[in-house]
């Protein structure tokens, strides 16, 4: 355990440091969503990686990453768990965990980006991440519904997107509809193969779908998948 | 002289009071009328808006049909909202702009680029990317009370330039001077009827128009034209020309579109040009105020050159009266009348649709609710993919048409999104245009092997017991059930097929050897299985229910298939996203819902065997349509006799379930391959799906095996085939052929050559 609280807890304060909360966010369930400005900011100390910034227009001072051409360090657009919420598994994706356990994929870019070793398809299209954006900026100002609508928009743009699985998950759970946030994650799951970071998100989220459904042992188990997940 | 006199003053005085009192009481019914809600509006039933990204799957020419649709005007050079012009694969419009439950779309100059059947660029005119834009919805119906009245309500601020001073021109040259009545019009009236000897003309003001309309009933005597009178000068006491103009504007009567009537000038604008009323030129203006004086005599769809006639003449009034100018008017008359056609998306009605969602929304809502509160109902109804399945129903049968019997043959048809759970669109009946029986709803028909795919899954999620190419014997068998009765099934073609692999028995729609798994399996866990593919129905566990004896809706067969097409995950169908209030307000959601049934591993070795269906099975006739590298997954199905035709199928994007048979449960001379299928292709053809592509579940892994033993084997060897298997059912790996001879000389000769 000890051994990757160590650097997790370091990469995690890091990030909390540098990141700002977007406006009229509801930390408890934002936690650290990256599509929020502290993803610009983190990526945006390490000048090893050169994405190119563009601000959406329809943004309201929220800039978006656009992942530039295949060089550049793709943008995990899901959230990096809650830190807030549960410090035991907040910073897993983020845990420096060696390339070799990743199972041939993408090896984190040297620059110590935290991207977990995603593949290159992490990277968004233009729509999903417009709209990604969009439910974000409802979520932040309180409209669930609102966000949950955008984001059915998004997955029908993109069905197989686990990402806007993931976000809708949340949405649900933010909600209060556990059941259904823990069903959007598994779907998410099943469109996730060898997405690790990906992969343990969305298991801590069934956790946390499981726990408010009462469903400890449940819970407990989703933990151990997202702890091997990585 | 003087009782007279008495008499007279007492009695002016009585009349002084009673017509005071009556003046009183009208002045209360004026204003309650009028200051309170004035007009109840139909909910409005919208289709899904046509989302634009880069990426998207969208021909060309479906983007121009849906743009005609929704009354774009083509021109050389886009001059403002609902305008739009073509220029190869570059399309330019300046989109309106609407009001959806998210968020609002604003209306902006977009330019789309086309490449073979997919958007390939979006930007904003200004050169801008645009990541994902929405045109406005395409309105597709409303739910209309008893009496029938619909309307677009319209503020004096929306109108068109021109539609005021044209409607003053025709209709009431004083309207902005006169005090509700105009003296010179009664004076003309009264000489007109006099002379006439009867109540002929009225002279009436805009103002008296609309008290009569609003007020009073359509009978015509002195008394109520006085109240009239009365009513019209006691509203122009009480409100401005403004507010009368306003109501007039959205009370007018102006076309009867068979039950509906239509009033307003907003709804006219809708119902024949497809146009807001704010987008309109000079000429439509024109014709629209000319029709005020008798919509149903100049009704421009019936009476074409009644209707440009009287328009012509509206247009000279302008010039004469320096409305426009003379250049503006003769520019104007040299355009055609413009009315939407008959029979285009923008005029064509979808009642099988409108009915599902009527169906939700009267469990939702009070009828009251629906009819008067102008709810906008968005739905997921997509009016492209309607038109291809109406086009391949209506192409499938004529071209069956020789075949003795398919004249009497009906049709019901259900197109959803797998991924989504939405229908995107429903035919009830061969001509899909008339409402009536839907049988896509209501026809519960035998589903004959159709229910097969729930055997095999049933099965397949048992793998130590199953795999796909577990064997089945195809061999005559009977038993005798609980009532003592004999069940003794046949195959289609009356032979057995021996000992065949599992798959082959879906594949092939063997019902021999699906009957006897079935009942190894039991029949009341394949009724389970059914239960949670999402059929509510609770049939009996019969054995001939195996093979499809209990009925269901095409409706009730999308919502099993779906869980099939979407990797083991059941969702509701819907056919409703949302719902917002006459202001814009959000009111309710239909949210997406899923809920895993299945395992994925079970799931996708049945996929496997649905596609091999398609491709070597009974719909392999899918393949003289369409291109081989289209995969598809499907299962036919046929009840006795023929009586049932059907086919249920999907690609990745899209899930349709055909039915054909006699509303009178006659023969039909159409299996499910030679009837059903042939719609579904044909439709599939035009809508191009995605090919399947479910991803691998972590618990499947592929395997090869020996195609004739069904022995495992090495990808070297000849005969050697790829099943997939769920993990640790697969067949042990056989020792490889041929080839490993020649890589082990090379070793000898490298090792040889070291030492």
């Amino acid at each position: 355990m000890n051994k990757w609280l160590i650097p997790a807890v370091t990469v995690s304060l890091v990030l909390a440091g540098c990141s700002s909360v977007p406006r009229g966010s509801i930390p408890v369930v934002e936690g650290g969503s990256s599509i929020s400005s502290g993803q610009a900011s983190a990526t945006s100390d390490y000048p090893a990686a050169t994405p190119q910034v563009q601000a959406l227009p329809e943004d309201s001072g929220v800039v978006v990453m656009v992942p530039g051409g295949g060089t550049t360090t793709p943008i995990q657009s899901f959230p990096a768990g809650n830190a807030p919420l549960d410090t035991s598994t907040s910073s897993q994706p983020w845990s420096a965990t060696p390339p070799a356990t990743q199972g041939g994929y993408a090896a984190p870019a040297p620059s110590g980006i935290p991207s977990g070793g995603l593949a290159m398809d992490e990277q968004l299209d233009g729509p999903v991440l417009a709209l990604l954006t969009t439910a974000q900026q409802q979520q932040g100002g309180g409209d669930l519904n609102g966000a949950a609508s955008s984001l059915e928009r998004a997955q029908r743009i993109a069905p197989r997107e686990p990402q806007v699985l993931y976000r809708l998950a949340e949405v649900r759970l933010a909600q209060g509809d556990a059941a259904q946030a823990e069903q959007f994650a598994r779907r998410g799951l099943s469109y996730a193969s060898g997405r690790p970071a990906l992969q343990a998100s969305l298991w801590n989220l069934i956790a946390q779908a499981r726990e408010r459904q009462g469903d400890a042992a449940g819970a407990a188990q989703a933990r151990e998948q997202a702890r091997v997940s990585l | 002289m003087r009782p007279w006199l008495g008499w007279a003053l007492k009695l002016s005085l009585v009349g002084l009071v009673v017509l005071a009192v009556f003046a009183v009481y009208l002045d209360a019914v004026v204003q309650e009328k009028f200051s309170g809600k004035r007009w109840t509006v139909p909910a409005k039933v919208y289709a899904r808006p046509l989302e634009l990204f880069v990426g998207q799957k969208l021909a060309k020419d479906d983007f121009l049909k849906e743009l005609d649709a929704l009354g774009y005007r083509r021109e050389n050079a886009v001059a403002g909202p609902g305008g739009v012009s073509v220029a190869g694969n570059n399309i330019e419009l300046h989109s309106r702009g609407f009001q959806f439950y998210e968020s609002t779309e604003p209306a902006q100059r977009v330019r789309v680029r086309f490449s073979g059947d997919y958007v390939a660029g979006l930007t904003q005119a200004g050169g801008g990317n645009l990541a994902v834009a929405r045109l406005e919805p395409l309105l597709i119906g409303g739910l209309y009370p008893a009496h029938q009245e619909d309307r677009v309500l319209i503020k004096l601020d929306q109108v068109p330039p021109y539609l005021v001073e044209t409607l003053v021109a025709i209709e009431d040259r004083e309207f902005f001077n006169h005090f509700g009545v105009s003296p010179k019009g009664i004076a003309r009236a009264v000489w007109i009827n006099a002379t006439a000897g009867q109540l002929r003309q009225g002279g009436s003001t805009l103002t008296q128009q609309l008290v009569k309309n609003f007020y009073l009933t359509n009978e015509r005597s002195l008394s109520r034209k006085a109240t009239e009178a009365m009513m019209a000068v006691l509203l122009e006491l009480h409100y401005d020309k403004k507010d009368i103009l306003e109501a007039y504007l959205n009370e007018v009567f102006l076309g009867q579109d068979g039950q509906r009537a239509v009033h307003g000038f907003g709804l006219a604008s809708q119902y024949f040009f497809s146009q807001p009323l704010s987008e309109l030129k000079l000429d439509q203006v024109a014709l629209l105020v000319g029709m005020v004086k008798g919509p149903t005599y100049y009704n421009p769809r019936r009476n074409p050159e009644r209707a440009l006639e009287r328009r012509n003449l509206v247009l000279d009034v302008l010039a004469e009266q320096g409305v426009a100018s003379v250049e503006e008017v003769e520019a104007a008359k040299q355009k055609p009348l413009g009315i939407t056609r008959r029979g285009s998306l923008a005029d064509s009605s979808f009642p099988a649709f409108l009915d599902l969602v009527k169906r939700q929304l009267r469990e939702d809502y009070q009828e009251q609710d629906l009819t008067e509160e102008g709810l906008r109902i968005f739905t997921s109804f997509d009016p492209i993919l309607q038109l291809k399945a109406e086009s391949a129903l209506a192409d499938t049968l004529k071209r069956l048409s020789g075949r003795k019997g398919v004249d009497q043959v009906e049709a019901g048809m259900v197109v959803t999104s797998p991924e989504s759970g939405e229908v995107q669109a429903i035919i009830g009946s061969r001509q899909p245009r008339f409402a009536g029986f839907n049988r896509a709803l209501d026809a519960v028909r035998p589903i004959g092997s159709l229910i097969k795919p729930a055997i095999y899954l049933t099965a397949l999620e048992r793998p130590s017991q199953y795999t796909l190419t577990s064997l089945l014997e195809d061999q005559p068998f009977s038993i005798k059930g609980a009532n003592g009765q004999v069940w003794s099934p046949q195959n289609y073609d009356r032979k057995a097929h021996g000992t065949i692999y599992l798959y082959q028995g879906l594949v092939n729609s063997y019902n021999l050897s699906t009957a006897k798994l079935g009942l190894e399996i039991g029949v009341p866990d394949v009724l389970k299985t059914l239960n949670r593919l999402g059929v509510e129905q609770e049939w009996p566990a019969y054995p001939s229910m195996l093979l499809g004896a209990g009925g269901l809706s095409p409706m009730n067969v999308a919502n099993m298939y779906q869980t099939l097409a979407n990797g083991g995950f059941n969702t509701p169908l819907r056919s409703i996203r949302n719902v917002l209030t006459a202001d814009g307000q959000p009111l309710k959601r239909y949210p997406f819902q899923i809920q895993q049934r299945f395992d994925s591993g079970a799931i996708y070795l049945l996929q496997n065997a649905m596609q091999r269906t398609m491709s070597e099975g009974t719909g392999r006739s899918v393949y003289s349509q369409l291109p081989r590298s289209l995969a598809l997954a499907g299962k036919t199905g046929t009840s006795n006799d023929s009586r049932d035709s059907w086919f249920a199928g999907f690609g990745q994007d899209v899930l349709a379930v055909v039915w054909l048979g006699r509303d009178d449960n006659g023969p039909t001379p159409l299996t499910g391959a030679t009837g059903a299928l042939q719609v579904w292709t044909d439709f599939m053809r035009k809508a191009d799906p995605l090919p399947l592509d479910m991803p691998v579940p972590d618990n499947v892994v592929q395997a090869w095996i020996d195609a004739t033993s069904g022995q495992g084997t090495d990808p070297s060897c000849p005969n050697a085939v790829q099943m997939p298997y769920i993990r640790g059912s697969q067949p042990v790996a056989g020792p490889a052929c041929g080839i490993q001879a020649p890589v082990n000389e090379v070793m000898d000769w490298v090792r040889g050559w070291l030492d």
